[in-house]
């Protein structure tokens, strides 16, 4: 299973996120949407909001499930720790 | 967003510290029903960010959202941002970061990272002042989600009614209030606070349900 996270480097949940998933070992991709500049980061914001309908961070994808905020139950229950 | 309110936003410049934020925000967000999140580790970590990017971009924007570069976006995610996402806040009983949580809120710890805005349709309660905020006999603006509000104190009782007159959309909250009656200021239509009723044909405006508790005074909207 692919797990994506958009963060952002200032974000305290983004963090929180990211320690969590390191944590229990979990392999993820993350884009830190506020570093990105230019048409690269406004692609990167067009494809949060698709995916979550906003703008709030973190935003993980797990598999086809979209998870939004530091949402340890969810997550956990999504990759089954 | 009120005028007052707008007036008393304030711009910060780089070195300033956590405690000079919390001691503007702290004021700031109690008389919009808000208080720090109790989890005080917590508080300062979002704070510790948002003077990074206070040095880093000029202003204090929220560590939990994008800035998207359009300036008028981005003047809402200025923090406190709480009245221009009320609705919103009100219904998860916290701002996006957690930094703020609705006054009786005991504990924050609970609402710490999960952010589930809340769907269409659901009722909420949305603390628009506190009680001493508003004399008696006076109208004034709040807006709650997307709606503008007139929102009317009569003795000890609060009402609220849509802003906007049905004439030619003045703006209800800058008339003078008499009785129960508010009569617009642009041509003196008198609507009732108690129903939004006025004796034109098919000009009533919409009322919300008022909710006072501890001090505070809530709007009740469904969320849109
Ligand atoms: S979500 Fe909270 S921390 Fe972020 S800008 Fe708004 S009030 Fe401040
Ligand atoms: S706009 Fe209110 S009376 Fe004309």
């Amino acid at each position: 299973m692919t797990v994506k996270v958009y963060a952002l480097s200032t974000c305290p949940y983004c963090r929180m996120t990211r320690k969590y998933l390191d944590e229990n070992n979990v392999q993820y991709d993350v884009t830190e949407v506020d570093l990105l500049e230019g048409d690269e980061k406004a692609a990167a914001i067009d494809e949060v909001r698709t995916v979550s309908g906003g703008t709030s961070f973190p935003v993980v994808i797990v598999g086809d499930e979209v998870v939004v905020g530091f949402n340890k139950k969810r997550i956990m229950e999504l990759l089954g720790l | 967003m009120s005028d007052e309110t707008r007036a008393i936003r304030r711009r910060f410049v780089p070195g300033t510290t956590a405690d000079d934020l919390k001691a503007y925000m702290a004021p700031f967000v109690a008389t919009l029903g808000y208080k720090f999140n109790t989890e005080q580790d917590f508080v300062d970590e979002v704070l510790a960010s948002e003077l990074e990017i206070l040095e880093a971009t000029g202003d204090v924007y929220c560590p939990c959202r994008v800035r998207t570069g359009d300036p008028k976006e981005d003047f809402k995610i200025i923090c406190p941002c709480i009245p221009f996402h009320n609705e919103q806040f009100a219904a998860m009983r916290k701002c996006w970061c957690g930094l703020f949580i609705l006054e009786d809120v005991e504990d924050g710890a609970e609402l710490l990272g999960v952010i589930d805005e809340p769907e269409p349709g659901a009722a909420v309660d949305v603390p628009v002042c506190r009680i001493d905020d508003l004399p008696r006999g006076q109208v004034r603006h709040v807006k709650v989600g997307k709606s503008d509000i007139a929102l009317a104190r009569v003795g000890d009782e609060f009402f609220a009614l849509s802003n906007v007159c049905l004439h030619a959309f003045g703006p209800l909250s800058e008339g003078v209030l008499e009785g129960y009656e508010v009569m617009c200021p642009w041509h003196g239509w008198r609507y009732d606070v108690r129903t939004g009723g006025t004796d034109h044909p098919n000009a009533d405006v919409k009322t919300y349900p008022v909710v006072v508790r501890d001090g505070l005074v809530f709007v009740s909207v469904t969320v849109r």
